[in-house]
């Protein structure tokens, strides 16, 4: 059993008392006890979900139907299962590291150069098989040589959500794009699909806004991941810029555009 | 070969594919579901060598039998060893190829073990979940960067460290990729070969590219060397500032405000990051020493204790934190857990001067419990032993001697070796005081205060009449000169130093002579070994080597191999 969470408890809760001078802290007081108890319960949780993740993965790929009643209708439901297993995943993960950012300790925050090659290869090995099950195309634009600098388990985790939530709203195809713009690094994730709703975007200005009110991020999955995103394109700072992200229609395709800047 | 394979030809074409499938592999986690999930992955690579371990102890029992290429180990193990740990003990225990790749995986990534200045970093973290594609990325990637770094750790290994600075020269050229990690390196190549001004240039080259804290903690580090305390100190709350999470910041400030004398400063700042981040043996070790010296009993006993759990399956474990513990009992009036902690260092740490500490300890405990008869008789041993052994233990052993023998009423012995702490350490005004309260406590301020001035002038007198023979061109006289002061004060750095330049001096102006030559590389190598790290020491040896007759490479190459 992985027990990080009895240690890291009483850390947080020490450090918040001793430092009361800390911003974040003071906002998450009141809700402190639950963040602490969603933690620990998502931490017992997060182990027997990677391997179940991991084997419908391996299943769905090993695996051709054998019939095709089975294709039909057997292969497309172990495809939904492994997309809502991904999608848990993600949460889970998402809600540990918005507990070590709003309790204590902080995620520790990493920030190393890293090419776009490595970047795109991990994103996309990890949805290849969901992807592929799904019958949707990836085409992809970047430089593979492009060097950046950010934290690259954060952003694997922002841009693979990003695609899991596009493979809900695509019609066939998705595309990531990255390229420099105005001197951040720019990543969009743009779907051929009839493009977010308008409370969507309005939800994508409010996570940018830093309005924690305007998104329940607790009942809200979607709010949840959106939250999560622009927190993470925040943390990432150089010479007085900070990261941000957007939500807009239009793109390549016509669809729903994710946009993730970093300085 | 499985699609994953050959995504990852494609989209890295311009790596060189690493045979992943036919090396040799050790899982390490204690869930057994997330094992076999790890070892159908790597089973994809093609790996067929797998082996795996539940615990610290089962992985340590595999490392020692097999040297693994790969080993996947996560940080969290329950009871026993973290991965941490079991990484430093295989490093320090030699249980791993320069090769081999140690990938630490955890849940999700601890404060610790990516802030952490942990001397044993892994080639990478991992966190859960681990797809195949991160898997291989990474392993990649550390491959490479293995490829990149293998020739420049090797003259590393040599203490050819201008080399190996200019291999990263040379390297960042090539690899953009790896450009901050190479500075990273050049940086330390630069520090150990006492060019300060040049590692300065590289961290400030790293922070033209991006805000690296460990950058500017280095450039502070280089300020600290100087004596440049108050400069350091701003900038390693500049940088806790900015993070207040990057533990090597807290850790360096502590010891800056030791060496400026404020040791309540130091206190505190070691609490602060105690309470952010506790499980650092050294932390807490260096936490309950200033608070000894304080006088804050409660908490030095909490962060001995502390440090004692903490090191149980560390290899970082030291006696130093027993010792503390037993004086901290001693001052509880509790002398029966105070021996026995005693009993339990001596049996636990056969090195160390383990027999005189623990007297010197064991004397304190009983002198400040109040039983004056046995501190007395500690008193007695302990000159017994200063009698039997000329050589003299290390600065704060010997202070605490003095300390004790006063206390029990000696006089001329810890008066000698106070005065030999002065010799050995004329020019260190922090220390000085130090010694100058050890005098003021056994009342004797005054008669303190004559002796360390004339212990200084001695010290001073014996060095500069040597630089002045050397400056007058009397340099077989001065080399004389400075041998016999080497006897008198063997331990006193400037001395050393002095001696060692006017050596070169005399290499350089008078011919080469192996003799000296040997004896110069003796003496650096002697004061490498009381004070390592030294600018000096490296600035010498590059002078010294300069002078070394030229032979070819070849024959240079047989001779290191020989």
């Amino acid at each position: 059993m992985d027990e990080t969470h009895t240690t890291m408890a009483p850390d947080g809760a020490m450090a918040e008392k001793d430092m009361p001078e800390h911003g974040a802290a003071d906002e998450a007081t009141g809700s402190n006890e639950l963040f602490l108890f969603l933690a620990s319960t998502a931490h017992d949780m997060k182990n027997s979900i990677s391997v179940l993740s991991g084997t419908l993965e391996t299943l769905l790929a090993d695996t051709e139907p054998a019939s095709e009643e089975q294709a039909r209708v057997a292969y497309p439901q172990m495809a939904h299962m492994l997309y809502q297993t991904k999608r848990l995943n993600d949460n889970l993960i998402q809600l540990l590291a918005l507990y070590k950012q709003v309790g204590k300790p902080e995620y520790p925050f990493d920030i190393q150069p890293l090419e776009m090659g490595d970047l795109m290869e991990q994103v996309i090995s990890a949805e290849r098989v969901l992807l592929k099950s799904k019958n949707i195309t990836l085409v992809t634009d970047f430089d593979p040589a492009l060097i950046w600098h950010f934290d690259e388990d954060l952003i694997i985790g922002v841009v693979g959500h990003a695609i899991n939530n596009a493979i809900n709203y695509t019609r066939d195809t998705i595309r990531v794009a990255i390229a420099c713009v105005d001197g951040c690094l720019e990543i969009r994730v743009e779907d051929n699909g009839r493009g977010y709703p308008a409370a969507m975007l309005e939800a994508g200005v409010q996570a940018m806004s830093g309005k924690r009110t305007g998104v329940n991020f607790l009942t809200n999955s979607t709010g949840l991941g959106l939250y999560f995103s622009s927190e993470v394109a925040k943390m990432h700072k150089h010479r007085a810029r900070s990261g941000s992200l957007q939500l807009e229609n239009g793109g390549a395709f016509g669809g729903g555009c994710f946009v993730l800047r970093l300085p | 070969m499985n699609e994953a394979l050959k995504l990852n030809a494609t989209l890295s074409g311009g790596n060189q594919l690493v045979d992943w499938a036919s090396k040799s592999y050790l899982i390490v986690d204690d869930f057994i579901g997330v094992r076999q999930l790890l070892r159908e992955s790597l089973r994809s690579l093609g790996a067929k060598s797998v082996d795996q371990a539940s615990s610290g102890g089962e992985a340590m029992a595999l490392l020692t039998r097999t040297r693994y290429d790969v080993v996947l180990c996560d940080y969290n193990l329950g009871e026993g060893k973290n991965g941490q740990q079991v990484l430093e003990e295989a490093r320090i225990r030699n249980l791993l190829m320069p090769s081999s790749v140690w990938l630490m995986v955890s849940a999700e990534k601890s404060v610790e073990s990516v802030m952490g200045a942990a001397e044993h970093q892994p080639d990478a973290y991992l966190i859960k979940p681990i797809t195949e594609g991160v898997l291989l990325t990474r392993l990649n990637r550390v491959w490479h960067k293995k490829q990149i770094f293998k020739k420049i750790d090797q003259a590393y290994a040599e203490k050819d460290f201008l080399r190996a600075a200019k291999m990263c020269d040379e390297q960042i050229a090539l690899n953009k990729v790896h450009e901050i990690d190479l500075l990273r390196m050049k940086a330390h190549l630069m520090l150990k070969s006492g060019e300060t001004a040049r590692a300065c240039e590289a961290y400030e080259r790293v922070l033209k590219e991006r805000e690296y804290q460990w950058a500017r903690t280095g450039l502070a580090k280089i300020r600290m060397a100087n004596g440049e305390y108050e400069q350091a100190r701003q900038i390693f709350q500049g940088v806790i500032a900015e993070n207040r999470y990057y533990m090597d910041a807290y850790d360096q400030l502590a010891v800056a405000y030791n060496a400026m004398g404020m040791p309540e400063e130091a206190c505190s700042i070691l609490d602060r990051a105690a309470k952010l981040s506790p499980n650092s043996v050294g932390r807490q070790r260096a936490l309950g020493q200033v608070c000894l010296k304080l006088g804050n009993v409660g908490m030095a006993e909490k962060a001995f204790r502390k440090c004692i759990a903490i090191g149980e399956y560390s290899v970082m474990k030291s006696a130093d934190p027993y010792l503390g513990l037993a004086r901290v009992c001693g001052m509880k009036n509790e002398p029966k857990e105070a021996m026995a902690l005693l009993l339990t260092a001596q049996r636990e740490f056969a090195h160390d001067q383990i027999e005189l500490r623990a007297k010197i300890t064991e004397g304190m405990v009983y002198h400040e419990s109040g039983d004056y008869r046995r501190a007395r008789k500690a008193g007695e041993e302990l000159e017994e032993i200063l009698n039997r052994d000329a050589g003299r233990p290390d600065v704060p052993t010997c202070m605490e001697m003095a300390t004790l023998l006063f206390a029990v009423g000696v006089k001329e012995s810890p008066v000698d070796l106070l005065c030999y702490v002065i010799k050995n350490n004329h020019d260190n005004t922090v220390l000085l005081d130090d010694v100058q309260k050890v005098f003021d406590k056994a009342r004797m301020s005054d008669e303190g205060f004559a002796l360390i001035k004339a212990s200084k002038k001695e010290a001073s007198d014996l060095m500069n009449q040597g630089v002045l023979l050397w400056k007058t061109g009397k340099l077989t006289e001065a080399v004389d000169w400075m041998r016999e002061a080497r006897v008198a004060l063997p331990n006193n750095m400037r001395i050393l130093f002095n001696s060692a330049q006017i050596l070169i001096s005399h290499l350089q102006q008078r011919g080469y002579d192996p003799l000296l030559a040997q004896e110069t590389t003796d003496l650096l190598l002697h004061v490498d070994k009381i004070m390592p790290d030294q600018q000096r020491f490296a600035q010498l040896m590059e002078q010294l080597a300069a002078l070394c007759p030229r032979v070819d490479d070849a024959s240079e190459r047989d001779a290191r191999s020989a």
